[in-house]
């Protein structure tokens, strides 16, 4: 038995995709799942630390280089078993090379608070 | 390209054309998001021009991730396959019937989990050859007649043991068995070179006829008397060689504790592959081991860059006896 792996055809070579990692679970506002949602948004500060709103949360992060890079798979038909070659196919869609690390603990940003009663 | 290779009875390993790896599901209680596009802050800064939002498209999302190590090929099946039907010659009933438990170069790579140029690699070393299309290995028996044919020829001629003359042996030889054959266990037992006459001679491997002798006259029987074998295997093997001790590492064991001191037969290709498994069968043959002893039957478990001591370390315990370092196991061997 056996499953091939290629890198994906066209121009421009691999995509170069980014990886962030969360701690925790991501859960959706309402009942629905999460794709179609908005998750929050990104910033980087003026030194490269990135920053991640999240609902009234923010997290702040670190940008990492990985040592041991992924690379993105893509199953192509799981393919009846044939006599000679693979059933199996995945294609290599993707690199990742640097990740977003988000493991301190969000604090919620409080808007307005009063400084006298 | 690379390629997953494994029944569903062994554990998945990733090949490319020479290196094989394990495959292994790694966990992770953080979730995994990955983003295409998405801008680090090196190329943020780098493309002053925009300072707009960029929608970015959250890809997918994961718990867990494969992760590759690189390991020893796993090549004990590819014998235990060629084994299944070993070549007795062109005389023999059996090749007749079926082509059942023969393999081709792309059965082997669709059945033996590791890259193709090891088990090329290891074909070589196990001298296996092609005979029509598929990949066999001698019966020992047919073997030891064709070398037997060979270093009686050298005898008769008195050809130096270095300089045996490939055309003459295919004269002299053909009418007792096929030239492939011949040539064959020239290939497996010399080494193959061409002089300034364009004429094709081997230098015999002593060490390695000396050896295959051993192991036919050590078969036989369950142990031996070592002087009584060391004499016969002496007499037994071509003239102007050498029988050592030293030439039967992973082939045989002596054991210096009995008296008369005894030789038996251990072949380190029918030990187990994995090590856990390959120490309690040495422990359960022998309580102590000495490192002059154990290593040739633990040598080819180094992953890259591991030693035996690293080996031992892990999975024996030491102790000295009578001024000397022996190694058993860590564990109860029942």
């Amino acid at each position: 038995e056996a499953a091939s792996l290629t890198r994906r055809e066209g121009a421009g070579g691999l995509a170069q995709w980014v990886l962030v990692e969360l701690q925790g679970e991501v859960e959706p506002r309402e009942s629905g799942g999460l794709a179609g949602s908005l998750l929050g948004d990104l910033h980087y500060t003026r030194e490269g630390i990135p920053v991640l709103i999240v609902g009234h949360h923010i997290l702040y992060g670190k940008v990492v280089q990985l040592e041991k890079p992924f690379a993105v798979l893509v199953k192509q038909g799981a393919g009846e078993p044939g006599p000679t070659g693979p059933h199996t196919h995945y294609t290599v869609t993707a690199l990742i090379k640097t990740k977003l690390l988000f493991k301190t603990r969000p604090k919620p940003i409080i808007t307005n608070v009063p400084k006298k009663v | 390209s690379l390629v997953i290779r494994g029944e569903k009875d062994e554990q998945a390993v990733l090949c490319s054309k020479d290196k094989t790896y394990d495959m292994k599901i790694a966990d992770t209680s953080n979730m995994l998001l990955f983003i295409p596009g998405c801008k680090t802050p090196e190329q943020l800064n780098a493309d002053q021009a925009s300072c707009n939002i960029i929608h970015s498209q959250i890809a997918g999302f994961s718990n867990n991730y494969w992760e590759l190590r690189r390991c020893r090929p796993k090549l004990k099946k590819l014998r235990k396959l060629l084994m299944e039907d070993p070549y007795e010659g062109p005389d023999s009933q059996k090749d007749q019937t079926s082509t059942f438990s023969k393999y081709t170069t792309e059965d082997l790579l669709s059945l033996i989990q590791a890259s193709e140029e090891e088990i090329l690699h290891q074909l070589q070393v196990i001298d296996a050859c092609k005979i029509e299309g598929y990949w066999r290995i001698l019966e020992f028996d047919y073997e030891m007649k064709l070398l037997n044919h060979v270093t009686q020829l050298i005898d008769s001629e008195s050809w130096s043991l270095s300089k045996v003359p490939l055309r003459t042996c295919l004269e002299e030889l053909g009418s007792l068995e096929p030239t492939e054959m011949i040539e064959h266990i020239l290939l497996s037992y010399g080494r193959k070179y061409i002089d300034d006459a364009g004429e094709v001679y081997f230098e015999m491997h002593e060490d390695k006829i000396c050896r295959a002798i051993a192991r036919m006259l050590l078969q036989n029987a369950v142990k031996f008397n070592l002087s009584e074998f060391q004499e016969v295997w002496q007499q037994s093997v071509p003239e102007g060689m050498t029988a050592r001790l030293d030439q039967l590492k992973g082939l045989a064991l002596v054991d210096k504790t009995s008296r008369p001191e005894t030789i038996f037969l251990l072949k380190v290709e029918d030990l187990p592959e994995d090590n856990q498994e390959r120490f309690n069968s040495l422990f359960s043959i022998r309580e102590k081991w000495t490192e002059v002893d154990i290593t040739p039957y633990i040598q080819d478990l180094c992953a890259e860059k591991q030693t035996v001591g690293a080996l031992l370390t892990k999975y024996a315990r030491s102790s000295m006896q009578n001024g000397v370092r022996v190694y058993n196991s860590r564990r109860p061997i029942s």
